[in-house]
C-alpha cells in the first residue's frame, strides 16, 4: 500500500512527539494497513496528515514500522510463528518456575513418555537411504520382484537386489513388507532368490510372508502377519522362526519374546492405531511418533486403559478425542509440546 | 524547534573511560558469558552506547554504570541465543517444503529476533494478535474471528503492539 509521501523538510528528526499525536498516527495505521479502508477513510487521513507538520513526522515514523511487517510477511509463516510462540512459552515456564517453585513440585510426577525424541538436523540414515520418510509421512514402495514395502513415519531403508539375493536394509524407523513372487528372475535362474532384511540387531529371512519390522533403541521388533520369518541375531547364536500371529524382539545377541501389545502391530499400514485397553502412556508415545515435537503424559493418568481407533494422520484430532472421552485434559504449550494430564490439573 | 545532538562526554572523558575500565568490563562479561569473543563484542557495544548517548550526564560511578548497561546487553544476548536455539530445533523437525532456503535463513532469523524484541513485553493475547497481523498478514476483522473477540479489541491489541514498536525505535 502506498501512502502520500511525507514532506520531511524542516522536521526535527530526533524530536520526541506528544503522546496524543503518536497514538493518532497509530490509529491511522490500523485503519489503513490493518483493515480494508474506504475512500472516505483515506480522504480524512489526508486531511489529518496535512493539518500539522508533527502529524507528518509521527506518520513517517509509524509508517516505517511497516518495514518490519513487510519483512515478516516474507517469513515462512509456520516456522516464524512456532519459533516465537515456543521461545515465549519456554520463557514463561521459566518465569513460572522461579515464581512458583512449590506449585511445580506437584508437577514433578510428569515423565516424558517419548524420552524427548532427539532428531538430528538431517538424520544420517536418511542421507544414506534409498528411500525415507519424515515425521508424519508414510510411503509405499514397489520393488522389481513384486515386493511391497510400506515405510512408516520417520524411517529410512536401502535396497540391494542382485542375482544372488534380495536384501533390504532397515536403517531407521519401521516398515511393513509383503514379499513378492519374484517370478521373472526365478523363471530365469531356476530358483527363488532369498529375501533378507538387515537391521542393526540382526538379520531376518522371510519365507513368503507379510511382516512388520520396527527399530527401537535396544532391539528390532518383528511381528509376522502371514507365513514365517527366520531371525538371526547379529552376534551369532541360535536363530528362531517366528510364525504368523507371533512377535519377537531381536536384541543383537538374542531373541526374546516381545512385550504384549494392546494395539495391532500393522494397524499403521491402514493409518490407524487400533486396540483395546491400550495404556494411555503407550498410546501417547505411539501418537507422538507421528508428529514433530513431543507429547508428555502425566504419571497419574499413564495407566488409564484406552480402547478405540486413532488416526495417525490427524494426531490433534486423536488428542481432542481423548480429552472428550477420557478423564484427561490435553494442554498445548505449543504445537510442539503437548501435555496429557488429569482433568482437574490444567483448568 | 531544533534539538541539537549533544555529545555528552568529551573526548578526554571517553578516552579515560575506555582506558580505565575496558579491561575490567571485558573480564566482567567473560565471567558471565564464558566466551572471550562474545565478551569482547558486548564490551564494544557497551562503549558504543555510552559514547552515543543523547542525554548528557556526568558519570560518577563508571563501573556501576558500565555494568548496568552490560547487564541489559547480556540479557539480550541470551534471548537471542535462546531464540536461535528454538529456531534450529523447529527447523529440524519441519517437513522440507516448509523450510526456507539456507541463504535466506540468516535474514529471517534477524527479522525474528527483531520481532521477538517487540513482543517481549506484550501480553499473550496481544502477542498472538500482532503475530497474526504481521506474519500472516491478517486484517483486524480476520484476527477477531480467529481469536473470537471483537474487532475493537483486536485494534486495541495491535495499537498496543505498535506503540511498543514505536518506543523501541524512536524512544530508546
Amino acid at each position: 500500500m502506498t501512502h502520500p509521501s511525507v514532506d520531511q523538510e524542516n522536521l526535527p528528526q530526533t524530536a520526541s512527539l506528544p503522546e496524543n499525536i503518536i497514538e493518532a498516527a497509530i490509529t491511522w495505521s490500523i485503519r489503513l494497513d490493518y483493515n480494508d479502508p474506504t475512500p472516505e477513510t483515506r480522504q480524512s487521513f489526508d486531511q489529518w496528515l496535512h493539518a500539522d507538520p508533527l502529524h507528518r513526522l509521527a506518520w513517517q515514523r509509524v509508517d516505517s514500522l511497516n518495514n518490519l511487517r513487510n519483512d515478516c510477511r516474507s517469513l515462512p509463516s509456520r516456522l516464524a510463528f512456532d519459533t516465537l510462540q515456543e521461545v515465549d512459552s519456554r520463557r514463561q515456564s521459566r518465569k513460572l518456575s522461579r515464581r512458583n517453585a512449590m506449585k511445580l513440585l506437584s508437577l514433578a510426577g510428569i515423565t516424558i513418555a517419548t524420552g524427548w525424541i532427539v532428531r538430528e538436523h538431517t538424520p544420517w540414515q536418511r542421507l544414506l537411504a534409498d528411500a525415507s520418510t519424515v515425521t508424519g509421512e508414510q510411503r509405499v514402495l514397489h520393488l522389481t520382484d513384486g515386493t511391497v514395502v510400506v515405510l512408516n513415519t520417520d524411517s529410512a531403508v536401502s535396497f540391494d537386489l542382485t542375482e544372488a539375493q534380495r536384501l533390504i536394509v532397515l536403517q531407521r524407523g519401521e516398515m511393513h513388507i509383503t514379499t513378492g513372487p519374484d517370478s521373472e528372475v526365478s523363471a530365469r535362474i531356476g530358483r527363488k532368490r532369498p529375501f533378507r532384511v538387515h537391521t542393526p540387531f540382526g538379520e531376518l529371512q522371510a519365507l513368503g510372508t507379510r511382516f512388520v519390522v520396527r527399530l527401537d533403541e535396544q532391539h528390532a521388533r518383528v511381528s509376522v502377519q502371514e507365513g514365517a520369518v527366520e531371525l538371526h541375531p547379529s552376534a551369532g547364536g541360535s536363530s528362531a522362526i517366528v510364525q504368523a500371529g507371533e512377535s519377537r524382539r531381536l536384541t543383537g545377541s538374542s531373541i526374546l519374546p516381545a512385550a504384549d501389545r494392546y494395539f495391532e502391530e500393522d494397524g499403521w499400514v491402514s493409518g490407524v492405531i487400533a486396540g483395546k485397553n491400550i495404556r494411555l502412556a503407550d498410546l501417547v508415545a505411539e501418537l507422538s511418533r507421528y508428529r514433530p515435537g513431543y507429547i508428555v503424559c502425566d504419571e497419574r493418568v499413564a495407566d488409564l486403559p484406552i480402547s478405540g481407533i486413532f488416526h495417525v494422520k490427524d494426531t490433534d484430532k486423536a488428542l481432542q478425542f481423548l480429552a472428550q472421552t477420557q478423564p484427561v485434559s490435553v494442554m498445548y504449550r505449543t504445537r510442539f509440546w503437548v501435555i496429557v494430564g488429569p482433568k482437574s490439573l490444567y483448568r | 524547534m531544533t534539538i541539537p545532538v549533544v555529545k555528552l562526554v568529551t573526548w578526554q572523558q571517553a578516552h579515560d573511560l575506555y582506558n580505565n575500565h575496558h579491561g575490567w568490563l571485558q573480564k566482567w562479561l567473560y565471567r558471565r558469558l564464558g566466551n572471550t569473543f562474545d565478551a569482547a563484542d558486548i564490551a564494544q557495544d557497551v562503549f558504543m552506547r555510552v559514547l552515543t548517548r543523547r542525554q548528557p550526564s556526568q558519570i560518577h560511578e563508571p563501573r556501576a554504570y558500565l555494568s548496568s548497561i552490560a547487564r541489559g546487553l547480556v540479557v539480550d544476548h541470551w534471548r537471542r541465543r535462546e531464540l536461535e536455539q528454538v529456531w534450529l530445533e523447529i527447523l529440524a523437525v519441519l517437513p522440507e517444503p516448509e523450510t526456507p532456503a539456507p541463504e535466506s535463513r540468516l535474514i529471517f532469523l534477524e527479522t525474528l529476533i527483531e520481532i521477538d524484541r517487540v513482543l517481549d513485553s506484550l501480553k499473550p493475547a496481544v502477542r498472538t494478535a500482532f503475530l497474526l497481523a504481521q506474519i500472516d498478514g491478517l486484517t483486524c476483522s480476520q484476527i477477531a474471528k480467529h481469536l473470537d473477540v471483537s474487532v475493537a479489541t483486536v485494534e486495541r491489541y495491535i495499537a498496543k503492539a505498535l506503540r511498543q514498536c514505536y518506543a523501541l525505535h524512536f524512544e530508546a
